[in-house]
């Protein structure tokens, strides 16, 4: 009995749920944007107004993702509810999971405009194109340039760090002028998916090379003591930490302290992405002098990587081909060509967003100065891969590791111990 | 015939009164609790990762892999440990704080009761966030001022250290709850009793261990009960105020079974672990329950 009055209930709500949303479609398609990228929410939503505003019957919203929760743990919730959005941010390396829930868009006109190997992580084995590249980020020893003016009494050319050893002149040049040199935020993300996969990104220029890498590590074959980039990025490392405005207490900082001191210029040098910008402002009071050195891994200017920063497609648009109606997915493909190909849609996004597009047709150039320096980088072709095919908890795990070096928990052979019984125990 | 058709009948009334007091929330409780409780299980065999729609049978493997997976057993340790100190930390203080707040001694006694309950009244996120700033900035601010070493140094950033600040927020926060509880069991051991061993001549302490302690167990059995079971499904405030660091030094078995499930996308695995979870703390819990209620005493 109770079954049926069950049945019954659930039975009606789903007719009335259904009844109000055809109601709805007849008269507005609405689509709802799943933004990952907290620090642009504001702007999406000024996006996402604007666009509704200038397009006849057809509403986007922009939902974000939860602080704290990651982009594809809110999809999963969001698909089992049958509430997907239409549009889905997630991280690179999670776009292949979506195979059975995404539309292929190998038809759209951006396809052809994407910049090279922007969409080889959207890219399904049959060759469905599953994702929208959204935007290019890479990452560095981001540097306060009025900072180091001062302490070098003159210009800097950031080219001249191409070594190790260049590098350790600038950070005692600066350390004499009396101001902190460098500081290194403790965050596991950052120096597990950032630092860490320095040592993988610089084996090769070839991705293939470097998957081939990671498969060793998998089966054991690779050791890490013997690998000369894995030992000149833990020599750096170990120049850093020796360096470390927080060397007395080095887990103690956060990602807001870091992006005050060099904001405010406490500290000349920290290791970050360009997505810091929008928090570097808010202490930099108008100083716009910023920009990325490279990580040097060894004390030869022409060693891979001395001269380079990693570069990559970081986020991607996924659209939803399952619980979404033929008119939202329509619409959700208009609003993306509108971003590409429309003057207004490539500023909002550009300027007001921030965003590196990973479209060859956009000319804007962001005015931030991180994303221009990283653009001048890809210009000159002085990127390495941003490795983003990491398996997911590989930075919980690697930035764990990463910590107990960073504190001296763990010595070198330690630390890569611990590395290679991560990757042998996936 | 007649008889049948009768007791028939009394069931169907029987059924329709349950129906109408508790039918909805039979309904709910089905719907929202033994429903996904079921799934879950059921998932536990399979490999799905939380959103692919192929997915397939694999038996045991996912609980052979928890069982032999040393990092899970390190966070149940660490998280025995945590619910140990807690359990022990708060059931003192809140029934000191009792003692000390009951009989018409202490002036201002509702406001401190008030007082020491409030910090239960705050969400985990907030109060997790809120003792990070005393932990990492006002503590070590007042350490290197006034030069005093232990302190000199954020707690949090400490691997041994870290796991006494969520011990230390998670007493704080039950302590007052549980002071309301034996409270309540101590207004209800009966004043003459009280009176007849003053008059004996017991001193206040064989007061408190003859008569007070041994009639106050049915108040622990609960408080204990509570406080381990709080203990070990923790994960708010283990989020807000270490978020398992330093290098996982502080990740407790809520946090473990979490991440596994849905950072590292093995949601099988999370959902066997977390079974095996459900398992030990109802065995804890009930051994608890069984063993205090031996102590129980007629008045």
């Amino acid at each position: 009995m109770s079954r049926i009055k069950a049945g019954l209930s659930m039975l009606v709500f789903v007719l009335v749920v259904s009844l109000f949303s055809a109601a709805a479609l007849a008269q507005n398609v609405h689509i709802t944007v799943l933004n990952s990228k907290g620090e642009i929410q504001a702007q999406l939503e000024e996006i996402a107004a604007y666009y509704s505003s200038i397009t006849e019957g057809v509403t986007v919203e922009v939902a974000a993702v939860p602080v704290g929760q990651s982009p594809f743990e809110r999809a999963t919730a969001l698909y089992a509810s049958g509430n997907a959005p239409a549009l889905l941010m997630v991280d690179a390396g999670d776009v292949l999971l979506f195979q059975d829930r995404a539309l292929a868009l190998n038809d759209e006109k951006w396809v052809a405009d994407a910049i090279e190997n922007s969409l080889d992580m959207a890219t399904a084995a049959d060759g469905r194109i599953l994702a929208f590249p959204v935007t290019v980020e890479g990452y560095g020893f981001i540097y306060n340039k009025a900072v180091i003016e001062q302490a070098l009494g003159g210009t800097f050319d950031p080219k001249t760090i191409n070594t190790r050893q260049a590098l350790r002149e600038l950070l005692d040049k600066i350390e004499a002028s009396g101001t902190a040199s460098l500081v290194i935020g403790p965050e596991d993300w950052s120096l597990g998916a950032h630092f860490f996969a320095l040592a993988y990104a610089t084996q090769s220029p070839d991705f293939a090379e470097i998957k081939k890498f990671q498969e060793g590590l998998k089966n054991g074959e690779v050791k890490l003591a013997d690998n000369a980039q894995v030992n000149g990025l833990l020599d750096t490392f170990d120049l850093m930490k020796e360096y470390n405005y927080d060397r007395m207490d080095p887990l103690a900082s956060t990602y807001d302290r870091g992006t005050e001191l060099i904001g405010t210029g406490e500290v000349a040098v920290w290791f970050q992405g360009n997505w810091t910008w929008p928090q570097i402002k808010d202490f930099a009071a108008g100083n716009d002098q910023f920009g990325f050195l490279p990580v040097p891994i060894s004390d030869n200017p022409a060693d891979y990587g001395n001269t380079q920063v990693p570069v990559g497609v970081t986020k991607y648009f996924i659209l939803d081909g399952e619980q979404n109606s033929p008119a939202q997915q329509q619409a959700a493909k208009d609003f993306l060509n509108w971003l590409v190909y429309d003057p207004e849609g490539q500023k909002r996004m550009v300027i007001d967003a921030s965003i590196i597009p990973a479209f060859k047709n956009i000319t804007i150039t962001p005015e931030d100065p991180l994303a221009a320096s990283l653009l001048e980088y890809v210009r000159e072709g002085r990127t390495l891969n941003f490795v983003l095919n990491l398996p997911p908890d590989h930075w919980a795990q690697v930035g764990a590791s990463m910590q107990k070096y960073l504190a001296d928990f763990v010595d070198r052979a330690g630390l890569l111990a611990e590395v290679e019984a991560y990757w042998r125990g996936l | 015939m007649e008889r049948v058709l009768a007791s028939e009948k009394k069931f169907v009334d029987k059924l329709k009164t349950y129906l109408l007091f508790a039918g909805p929330t039979t309904l709910v409780f089905a719907t929202v609790i033994i429903l996904p409780f079921l799934f879950g299980i059921y998932l536990t065999f399979t490999n799905w990762d939380g959103l692919s729609k192929a997915y397939v049978f694999v038996s045991f493997s996912n609980y052979q892999k928890v069982l032999q997976d040393a990092a899970f057993w390190t966070s149940f340790l660490r998280t025995v440990k945590y619910v140990f100190y807690t359990v022990v930390l708060v059931n003192s203080l809140g029934f000191a704080l009792a003692y000390a707040l009951t009989g018409n001694k202490v002036l201002g006694q509702n406001l401190l009761r008030t007082g020491f309950f409030v910090p239960n009244l705050i969400g985990g996120i907030i109060l997790g966030l809120v003792w990070r700033f005393i932990f990492s900035n006002v503590l070590v601010y007042l350490g290197r001022t006034l030069n005093i070493g232990f302190l000199s140094y954020s707690w949090l950033a400490n691997p041994t250290k870290a796991l006494w600040t969520l011990v230390i927020v998670s007493v704080w926060q039950y302590s007052g709850y549980m002071m309301i509880i034996f409270i309540a069991g101590l207004s209800n051991i009966p004043r003459e009793l009280i009176e007849a061993a003053t008059i004996d001549g017991a001193t206040g302490f064989q007061r408190l261990r003859t008569i007070i302690l041994p009639l106050m167990v049915p108040a622990f059995i609960v408080t204990v009960f509570l406080t381990i079971q709080r203990g070990f499904m923790v994960y708010d405030v283990n989020l807000a105020l270490t978020n398992g660091g330093p290098f996982k030094t502080t990740e407790l078995i809520s946090m473990f079974v979490y991440e596994k499930a849905f950072l590292a996308q093995q949601y099988g695995v999370g959902q066997a672990q977390a079974f095996l979870l459900f398992v030990l703390v109802a065995a804890i819990s009930l051994t608890q329950v069984y063993f205090t209620k031996k102590l129980e005493v007629e008045a």
